[in-house]
């Protein structure tokens, strides 16, 4: 029996089955109920839904054989939907006994799912494809080497296919105006960035000067005015303001009227009028707070600040990315940096106080709430020796309609501070864990020295190969180009952007045209020039990637397309001049060099754009961000960490494609493959810094492994609370291969069980009283029991919180042992997680059967239809022999007549 | 006569594409658009994504008739009570995606209508009337669209770019923000008429041009994947329209815009309520007469200050107590007091006549889902006297009328000429006055 069988519920639907596995796919894959469906419906139905009878217009007494066409699956989804919503048989009919009811739409429910498959079977028909939303990013990064941010456009993913399936990428009036305006934005980053690609950028920021002398100065004045304030000539006239300020800042106001008054100026202010602005932005309108008493009193002020995790003083570090105009000449004027690759310096320290949970920063740019978070990072230096800590990140573009607004001085803030010190309930989290505690937490942990932004130059001006593609002046103020020079040039160019197709010269032509008229509307040439250009990348030519069929006939596909197909599966992005020169020479096709070329790309650190995009829409880590962590409960679960654990999935796929490893490593393994912050939280003792490296378990360890990783238990909760069921649900999908139906719409919610103390495991088998959900959560809820030694953050736990059925907390006491033992439906029991996880392990051909799956969906832009069945066939084969070795799927796809064929 | 050839491109390329020549052939059927006498008639139609709470929103089904109870979560529109009618008892049939509070709530499709595909959809109730309607205003009709494709996905809102689908049911994009709205609806032009002229010739050129390569490419392709080109023809051929409209209305100034600029960068509730303005700015002026709005539910939660994430709460919805039914009832009781401004000012604007906004206008406010996972009975309510409908109502109809009888009866109702719509079987005759 073929092996991806195992996974499937035994006998639903037999004919499915044998036309595939015949070899034989008939042009529509007959989908046939089983016996047991009509001997249901004979039972249960047919008395009133007959031809004789006909209630409500139905009969079932004269369904077609095979579903075949879409009335047919319409009347089988009536039939489900009735017995769903617990319509039928009605109340006063005799009713089928629960497990009957229970097979049935547990098969029911199947079947549709099978016919729908079957129905919209696009038969190994790619629909043209779009350039989804990151591939075209990907390719405007390739062609004009610059990043623009297309978040504006749709995200291509909502219909619940993979972003690459071309019949769900859809076009219109408004995103073709979005794609002009997006590529016009590129282009002016790219000239702009050509422009200045020599232009050196670098200034330091010694922080004590912004975040420590301030406070030095400002608590110096007020103890000087405090003294003044308690000489005795001065003591009626303090009583009398004392009865009528509201507040210390209207106290300090009168500081003139007072005998023997501090200078202002004296103590390093600029003047002794604006002052007090600046003494209240500090210590407020109160007396010196405590706080700021200790931080004057930390070693190291004079040289450098340091960062708080909780109050007033400094919970940023940072400053504004500018130009200062300087006496020598420069392209650059005054304002905001210019766009490009940055790198942040940092010399940082941690205090020898600071516990390992903190000895993290977060850098990233904008301002207070409407800030983002670009990187984390573990800081390692001590105050004998600090360290200086490098990040590189890339200052987009300045959006025009942007340009001297608040929103655009807020993007080019830069800053650094303590991890998850914004994070929503943070302040919330620290005041009760120090209420119940006792324990007050240092404040000031880290300390900065100095920052340092520099601009990375790029010194041989090596150009992108959409304006290398360009013989002529690119200067903003040329004159035109000879007609025949500019007409070669935007012909260039397009070939460029259009993967190597050449545009026709009546395209040119008209490119052409359209150039001299902008420049006869007064435009120079560099806008004249971008303007043209961003006509060509709205055309079909750049937003589809064309694989002609003039007379409708499958074909096989040239090696120019095979080597866009490859590029674009394996990098989201256009293939570069190596991969199009092996096309041209024809060598492509040839297997031994078709492989070889898929090693080439996916060694190639542009093959990061699949792990990520295929990863997260496969395993569905949007779930990630459904929910924010509740950080009362989870206080070492702060938006870094969650980060964390969406890289450690991606790294650890990464680290498979890399060392071609065996995909069975992501079920169970001997290994993670973490970094510092996830190491420090998982508790695998000294794992430090910020790259992601594969680190050996402990024996006995529950990671190693999807189920170990805490973005899969947190996907598996509502951020609070676990959720067996959304567990259960994720394995049957995403490593058993046998998906539950989709939950059913208009089911009748639950009767409740009110005021009652259960575990998630007891409120969750109610569940199963009913029919209706038993269908279902028989197979999904036992694999979901035996992981609730993962609590919702990923941390293993023995306890589970006890909850009342209305779902809050009945409070963090009142718990009970978690019960992991339980046995599949109609399967093999476990006593615990590591005999379910080996359970699983040992099905490893489904799982392996799904990877294929979605392999093949995501690459060949099409969903996977039954007709697939000898393409998965030869994928399973050559994975399984090679022992599940990560790449063989890839290459068996790749090599296959369905990928290499239009 | 670069433009004649384009159209006859279009025309020739697909037989749903034909293009009227219009200009070119110097007939100018709606180059100017005679005042009306009688104030027309407008479309608004609002979705909700996620639904409303199971219980304390839509009223008793055992209280049809017009002196029903108002619940909790309706008790802000009181002041409105005899100006709407809520609708209970309808259902597309044809869809079960309990995640899809809006792909086809205006269109009553079924997903999988089209052998070989895993969706398809159908033309939109709106784009039925912006069709008959559309030639008379600047805008034949206007997409709201309350944020990006993440918060619209967390919204539950379902696959699309707004609420509207074209003739061919492929999704029509639509407009992320109030402000951008006021600047498509009132954003002077600083040029002279003759520069505006010149400004459109070279957008014409400009589509010529993609329009030259979409050809050469469009020839090569086999036929389905020309089905999908066709998509892109299709943009291109609205762009052309709309920049017929703008020649067609260059004498026209654009009308003073009867509110402020909103501020950039609300969220959630305060969005809502700018976007309300816009809407009803836009049908003061007559810049267009048919308005949908895919209203952000994500946001909105996160404006009021509520950390339940959207999905999660909607699985909250039915149960007595606890964070989610009291997040959900926050939300209805919320949504249902913006309603209720937007009403307030409907009524408040008067028409050249005298009469009020609020009598040419029919509104709908509803979702594909009534709450949960459930689809069967989805609220509706309606509101407006547009289309003479009988206001003021709990209207219980037959348990699984279509909801497209619904939009058969609102179409017809306000003038409209058609027969059916999505899978109609009749009008809903005691919606009629």
């Amino acid at each position: 029996m073929p092996r991806f069988f195992l996974a499937s519920p035994r006998g639903i639907f037999p004919l499915v089955f044998l036309a595939v596995f015949s070899g034989k796919a008939a042009a529509l894959t007959p989908i046939a109920p089983g016996p047991a469906l009509p001997i249901f419906l004979k039972e249960h139905c047919q008395e009133c839904h007959r031809a004789d009878k006909q209630k409500g217009k139905f009969r079932v007494d004269d369904l077609p054989p095979v579903i075949a066409d879409v009335a047919t699956a319409e009347r089988w989804q009536k039939i489900l939907n009735v017995l769903n919503a617990g319509e039928m048989p009605p109340e006063d009919a005799k009713q089928p006994p629960k497990h009957s009811k229970s097979d049935f739409l547990d098969q029911l429910a199947n079947l549709m799912v099978s016919a729908r498959k079957s129905l919209s079977d696009q038969k190994g028909h790619i629909t043209l494809r779009r350039l989804n939303q990151r591939e075209y990013r990907n390719t405007l990064r390739e062609l004009l080497g610059v990043r623009t941010s297309v978040s504006e456009l749709p995200a291509d993913t909502s219909t619940g296919s993979f972003d690459t399936v071309g019949a769900n990428l859809f076009m219109s009036a408004n995103q073709f105006e979005q794609y002009r305006g997006l590529a016009r934005e590129a282009l002016d980053e790219a000239f702009e960035r050509r422009a200045l690609a020599t232009v050196p950028l670098k200034q330091r920021v010694e922080v004590e000067e912004k975040f420590s002398v301030p406070f030095q100065r400002a608590v110096r004045w007020l103890d000087a005015l405090d003294q003044a304030a308690a000489r005795p000539e001065n003591a009626a006239l303090v009583s009398e303001l004392r009865s009528r300020v509201k507040n210390e800042s209207e106290f300090r106001k009168e500081w003139t009227k007072l005998a023997g008054a501090p200078d202002p100026v004296a103590f390093g202010f600029a003047s002794n009028t604006d002052f007090l602005d600046e003494i209240r932005r500090r210590v407020g309108s109160v007396k010196i707070p405590e706080t700021v008493r200790q931080y004057l009193a930390l070693p190291g002020l004079d040289q450098g600040a340091y960062l708080c995790n909780f109050g007033m003083v400094n919970p940023e570090l940072g400053f504004s990315a500018t130009v200062q105009p300087g006496p020598e000449p420069s392209p650059l004027k005054g304002g905001s940096a210019p766009a490009g690759e940055y790198i942040l310096r940092v010399r940082i320290a941690a205090a020898e106080n600071a516990g390992a949970p903190r000895r993290f920063i977060e850098f990233g740019t904008g301002l207070g709430n409407q800030s983002s978070v670009l990187s984390t990072h573990e800081v390692t230096g001590t105050l004998e020796k600090p360290q200086i800590l490098e990040i590189p990140f890339t200052l987009p573009r300045i959006a025009a309609d942007n340009a001297g607004s608040a929103a655009e001085r807020n993007s080019r803030s830069l800053f650094i501070r303590e991890r998850g010190v914004r994070d929503l309930h943070y302040s919330h989290q620290l005041t009760l864990k120090q209420r119940a505690t006792g324990i007050t937490e240092p404040t000031y942990v880290i300390w900065v020295d100095w920052m340092e932004l520099e601009r990375v130059q790029n010194p041989g001006r090596t150009l992108p190969p959409g304006l290398a593609a360009l013989p002529i002046s690119l200067e903003e103020n040329a004159p035109n180009p000879p007609e025949q020079d500019l007409k070669k040039a935007l012909a260039n160019f397009c070939l460029e952007a259009f993967r190597g197709v050449p545009a026709p010269p009546a395209y040119v032509d008209k490119l052409h045209t359209l150039y001299t008229s902008r420049r006869k509307e007064g435009d120079k040439h560099g806008p004249a020039l971008r303007y043209v250009l961003s006509i060509v990348l709205s055309s079909p030519s750049f937003l589809y990637l064309e694989e002609p069929m003039p007379d409708s006939k499958r074909r096989r596909i040239s090696p120019q397309e095979l080597a866009v197909r490859l590029s674009y599966f394996l990098w989201g992005a256009p293939p570069d001049a190596h991969l199009r020169d092996l096309a041209r020479s024809g060598h492509l096709s040839r297997p031994e060099v078709l492989q070889k070329e898929t090693d080439r790309l996916l060694n190639d650190p542009r093959s990061r754009d699949f792990v990520k995009s295929f990863m997260h829409q496969w395993w569905g880590l949007d779930r990630l961000d459904f929910f924010q962590p509740d950080r009362v409960v989870f206080p070492a679960f702060d938006s870094n960490a969650k980060n964390a654990a969406r890289e450690e999935v991606y790294e650890t796929f990464a680290h498979l494609l890399r060392t071609n490893g065996s995909v069975r490593d992501l079920l169970k393994a001997d290994y993670v493959v973490i970094n510092g912050l996830l190491g420090q939280y998982y508790g695998l003792g000294e794992v430090h810094g910020d790259h992601f490296r594969k680190v050996p378990l402990p024996p006995g360890s529950p990671r190693g492994g999807v189920f170990g990783m805490a973005a899969f238990s947190y996907m598996g909760s509502n951020g609070q609370r676990t959720s067996p069921v959304e567990r259960g649900a994720w394995v049957l999908r995403k490593v058993l291969n046998a998906p539950p139906p989709p939950a059913p719409a208009n089911v009748p919610s639950l009767a409740r069980l009110e005021n009652q103390a259960l575990t998630a495991r007891q409120r969750i088998l109610a569940h199963q009283e009913e029919p209706q959900c038993a269908s279902c959560h028989r197979k999904i809820d036992p694999i979901g029991f035996g992981l609730e030694n993962f609590d919702a953050a990923g941390q293993w736990r023995t306890e589970d919180i006890l909850e009342s059925p209305k779902g809050t907390p009945v409070g963090r006491q009142k718990t009970a042992p978690v019960d992991p033992a339980a046995a599949f439906h109609n399967g093999a029991a476990f006593r615990n997680y590591f005999e379910l996880r080996d359970l699983i392990h040992q099905r490893s051909d489904d799982f392996a059967t799904g990877l294929s799956n979605a392999l093949i969906e995501y690459g060949l832009g099409r969903p996977c239809g039954f007709s697939d069945a000898p393409l998965l066939e030869t994928m399973l084969q050559r994975g399984t022999h090679q022992n599940f070795r990560l790449r063989e799927f890839i290459y068996a796809l790749v090599c296959s007549e369905e990928f290499q064929t239009k | 006569m670069s433009s004649l050839t384009r159209r006859h491109f279009l025309r020739s390329s697909s037989a749903l594409i034909a293009l009227p020549a219009l200009e070119s052939l110097g007939f100018r059927p709606f180059a100017r658009a005679a005042a009306p006498e009688a104030p027309p008639q407008r479309f608004l139609f609002i979705g909700f994504g996620w639904g409303v709470t199971g219980e304390g929103f839509l009223p008793s089904l055992q209280q049809p008739g017009n002196s029903y109870a108002l619940t909790p979560g309706l008790q802000p529109l009181a002041r409105h009570k005899s100006d709407f009618t809520l609708v209970q008892g309808l259902t597309h049939k044809l869809t079960h995606e309990a995640h899809w509070g809006s792909t086809v709530w205006l269109t009553g499709a079924n997903r999988y209508g089209e052998p070989g595909q895993a969706f398809s959809n159908t033309i939109s109730a709106d784009q039925v009337a912006a069709a008959q309607w559309g030639k008379h205003t600047r805008f034949a009709s206007l997409q709201l669209n309350g944020g990006s494709s993440t918060v619209m996905a967390d919204s539950g809102h379902g696959p699309g770019l707004s609420l509207s689908w074209d003739a061919r049911g492929k999704p029509i994009g639509g407009i992320d923000t109030p402000q951008a709205l006021f600047q498509r609806l009132f954003s002077k032009e600083k040029t002279s008429t003759q520069q505006l002229h010149a400004r459109i010739a070279q957008e014409r050129s400009v589509l010529d041009t993609v329009l030259e390569n979409a050809r050469g490419v469009h020839s090569r392709l086999g036929r389905q994947d020309q089905g999908k080109l066709e998509e892109y023809l299709q943009g291109i051929r609205d762009l052309e329209e709309r920049l017929q409209k703008d020649e067609s209305w260059i004498e026209r100034p654009r009308p003073k815009a009867p509110v402020g600029e909103p501020s950039v960068g609300l969220g959630g509730r305060e969005e809502i309520r700018a976007t309300y303005d816009m809407i009803v700015a836009a049908l003061q002026t007559d810049s267009t007469r048919v308005i949908t709005y895919r209203q952000p539910v994500s946001t909105l939660l996160k404006s009021l200050d509520i950390t339940v994430g959207a999905h999660d709460m909607t699985h909250g919805q039915e149960a007595k107590e606890g964070e989610k039914v009291e997040a959900s009832r926050r939300r209805d009781v919320v949504q249902s007091e913006l309603l209720a401004g937007l009403i307030d000012k409907l009524k408040s604007v008067r028409e050249p006549d005298g009469s009020r906004l609020f009598d040419h206008t029919t509104l709908v406010f509803g979702s594909n889902i009534r709450t949960v996972h459930s689809l069967e009975n989805c609220p509706t309510l309606i509101a407006g006297n547009g289309a003479r409908l009988r206001l003021g109502h709990n209207l219980v109809v037959p348990k699984d009328t279509p909801l497209c009888n619904a939009w058969l009866t609102l179409l017809k109702g306000s003038g409209l000429s058609l027969e059916r719509h999505g899978d109609s079987t009749g009008v809903i005759k005691e919606l009629l006055v």
